[in-house]
């Protein structure tokens, strides 16, 4: 080594000097080649993980977590020549607005995501002034969010209230000889909407409403309400949407107090316990619209879930008894967003909304859809096509039919215009 | 309810020296603080200061040994109110915050014809149905309260121009600085009223109400009064709630907000002003910061809880009887 440094005129110093260098710019170097072969994109998930509303977050984020690692096992996201890994952020905003407000702060300035999944309602509010000063892509569950100021927020999976139209089409199909319902609703903003739509439905059907009875989210006693609703003596109780906490003691008040007909709701999380609670032959029939995913039905060539049976094993391997009807939405819409990005060729919100959006239709879980919802939201930014309906058969959710949306708007849409705007639900008549 | 304890301290707590430099030490850190803190602790941080204000003017409506579950509706009326004014009638903000202060006020005096027939227990279920009542309305009524959905994009504090400095209070620094400064004021005023005859009246009713009647004292008089500036206080933490998060809806102001409220005053504890504020500060950032950071997210009521019931039996006098016995150990090593 010394002959060498004699016979190149280097010194020593200078040897040990150029050589430390290039150590350091070789090390500093190094993870900037090594980033390059597996680059990350954070996708944040605002939702109320704890709490009252936690039934509509959390299996959502378990969702959320088996689609993650199927991705990043079979190589990432293939985006501009890029692959990138899905890490997920969850931040529990408890379904209030302040803490949803420094949540979406935390995902957008320190985690860096380019893309975050709410539930949406009353929190969503807190955080459209910064999802519309950073131009950050937002997706929410609710539609009833979307108003022509929101351009950065998509309800790219459950149009909520609107499909519920097709459980009620779907009854009056089947069961003809029903003719009269009372609705009982939670008196909120998921409620008010959904009462509106299934007004419209059963108007649609020729479906007499009794009676609407709504109830406030401290209710403890479910027996009064119940009461109420069947002294009309309706065909059909309607429980609207409501949370998991109301289906589960209303169901079980109209077993207790007798009623025998027809229950439809939008929801019934955790159907199983509710059987317990009552009887499978008292449930047997019950209509709702939120599948489990070992339907054989879901097998179809229209379905664009990825192995919808597979992912319902490895959910209820991991969370036993917590399939919801949240547990595959949002990993449904990590799937819309996926195609999005690939199809831009780049992660950036802007430019995944304008590729998801392109051409006016999208791959939907349940098959083809189209952008929808200028009428009703004032912006085309909800993704509409068919929906199922779900009936409890034997004691398990069997999918009877998928029933299209935009065909009952095309027959019926002036019935939910007329009674959204009656209950003030229009885009233009929000607060 | 939880007993007062005195205040603590000896002699060196006491010299108006050591007290003035605490006061600028505490007011240093605090105008340094959202330097340190990451974007979402300065978001954190200006929840905390509007909480500090609310739970700060819950514990004079205490003074008088009144508590209240309808303090967080109390609160929202000054946020729906100052939003209403602010949005429907075009009122510039800082005067529409006023407003909804005023507002909550008038509410609360018109609430005490009922509740003051009351006492104790029943003052305190009386609350909550009053409350109930008021967060129902909100809910009955789209105009103007938005119905369930509250309203929204209700206008934020305008942007201050200084010379070539904007001031945006979009921003959490900006923000904490507004609302640290008027939350600063509205405590140095609750503490003046509590140092004041009124408030000694308010002990007095507290402790000895019908020796205090005997002796010519209007206890519903002052019972209104302290609820009417509690209630004032708490509507102005309300405006600031507000127009930082730009929507007010009924289920913010519900009973489970109440009971963080009521979590935080027994913690801290209600005999000094600065317990509740460490009730609100301690519980707020293990809650918030610690155990999300710990990666609890999920498991943070449970930990809450935990803490509740772990202060309540080792700490039944709450976490300023800490200081108290800080301060005394302090003296007495002086000595």
């Amino acid at each position: 080594m010394r002959s060498i440094l004699k016979r190149s005129n280097i010194s020593r110093r200078k040897f040990l000097g150029t050589t430390a260098t290039a150590a350091v710019l070789a090390g500093v170097s190094a993870p900037n080649l090594a980033f390059g072969a597996a680059k990350t994109v954070k996708v944040g998930f605002l939702a109320p993980l704890t709490g009252e509303v936690a039934a509509w977050g959390l299996p959502g984020l378990y969702g959320c977590r088996i689609w993650a690692e199927k991705v990043n096992a079979a190589g990432g996201l293939k985006v501009g020549g890029d692959s990138y890994q899905v890490e997920l952020v969850p931040y529990d905003n408890e379904y209030a607005p302040d803490k949803a407000r420094t949540g979406a702060t935390k995902l957008i300035r320190e985690d860096g995501v380019k893309f975050i999944m709410m539930l949406g309602g009353d929190t969503w509010p807190a955080v459209q002034p910064i999802a519309n000063r950073t131009d950050m892509l937002v997706s929410t569950l609710l539609p009833s969010d979307l108003s022509p100021d929101t351009k950065t927020l998509i309800a790219p999976c459950e149009v909520h209230p609107i499909y519920n139209v097709t459980g009620v089409e779907w009854l009056a199909q089947n069961k003809p000889g029903l003719k009269t319902t009372v609705i009982c609703a939670q008196d909120d903003a998921l409620g008010r909407p959904s009462v509106a739509t299934y007004l419209a439905a059963f108007e649609a059907e020729g479906i007499d409403v009794l009676d609407t009875v709504f109830f406030d989210l401290s209710a403890t006693d479910f027996a009064p309400i119940m009461t109420s609703m069947l002294a009309k003596k309706p065909d059909i109780l309607c429980l609207d949407t409501a949370y998991a906490d109301y289906v589960h003691p209303l169901c079980e008040q109209a077993f207790l107090q007798g009623f025998k007909g027809q229950i439809i709701s939008c929801t019934a999380d955790f159907y199983e316990k509710i059987i317990e609670k009552t009887s499978k032959e008292f449930m047997e029939g019950f209509i709702f619209q939120f599948p489990d995913f070992d339907d054989p039905a879901l097998n179809g060539p229209q379905i664009n879930f990825p192995d919808p049976n597979g992912f319902y094993t490895e959910y209820n391997r991991r969370w036993p008894g917590e399939w919801g009807a949240v547990s595959w939405e949002y990993a449904s819409i990590l799937d819309l967003w996926r195609a999005g990005a690939e199809k831009a060729g780049s992660v950036e919100p802007t430019e995944v909304l304008s590729a998801m959006k392109a051409g006016g239709k999208g791959l939907h879980a349940f098959g083809e859809a189209e952008w929808w919802g200028k009428e009703l939201f004032g912006i085309d930014n909800a993704l509409v096509g068919d929906w199922p309906v779900v009936v409890i058969e034997n004691g398990k959710a069997v999918i009877k039919e998928f029933k299209s949306i935009p065909a009952w708007w095309r027959k019926h849409g002036k019935l939910l215009v007329k009674h959204f705007d009656k209950m003030g639900e229009m885009y233009y008549q929000r607060g | 309810m939880p007993e007062r304890v005195t205040e603590g301290g000896g002699a060196a707590a006491r010299r108006p020296g050591t007290r003035l430099a605490g006061f600028g030490l505490l007011a240093a850190a605090l105008v340094a603080l959202p330097h340190f803190l990451s974007f979402s602790q300065k978001e954190i941080a200006v929840f905390l200061v509007i909480n500090v204000l609310l739970v700060v003017s819950y514990r004079l409506l205490t003074l008088t040994g009144e508590w209240s579950l309808g303090h967080v509706v109390i609160m929202g009326v000054g946020g729906y109110a100052s939003a209403i004014f602010s949005k429907a009638l075009g009122v510039p903000v800082p005067l529409a915050m006023l407003a909804g202060a005023i507002t909550a006020a008038a509410v609360a005096f018109v609430l005490a014809f009922p509740l003051f027939r009351m006492k104790g227990f029943y003052f305190l279920i009386g609350s909550f149905a009053a409350g109930e009542v008021i967060r129902l309305l909100w809910k009955r009524f789209r105009i103007p309260f938005g119905g369930p959905k509250g309203l929204k994009l209700i206008p934020s504090v305008p942007d201050l121009e200084l010379g070539p400095i904007t001031i945006d209070f979009f921003e959490p620094v900006s923000y904490y600085y507004l609302c640290l400064i008027v939350v600063s004021i509205s405590v140095f005023i609750l503490y003046r009223i509590e140092r004041s005859r009124i408030g000694l009246t308010f002990h007095a009713i507290h402790w000895q109400d019908h020796l205090a009647e005997s002796v010519g004292v209007s206890t519903w008089r002052y019972r209104t009064l302290a609820f009417v500036i509690a209630s004032f206080f708490a509507g102005l933490s309300g405006a600031l709630l507000a127009h930082y998060i730009g929507t007010v809806n009924p289920n913010r102001f519900d009973v489970g907000e109440m009971v963080f409220v009521l979590i935080w005053a027994i913690v801290g504890g209600t005999a000094t002003i600065y317990g509740p504020v460490l009730g609100v500060v301690v519980l707020t950032i293990i809650n918030e910061v610690v155990l999300r950071q710990l990666g609890f997210d999920q498991m943070r009521p449970l930990f809450y809880g935990a803490i509740l019931i772990a202060s309540i039996l080792f700490l039944p006098q709450g976490l300023e009887s800490l200081v108290g016995k800080a301060r005394d150990a302090w003296a007495r090593r002086g000595e």
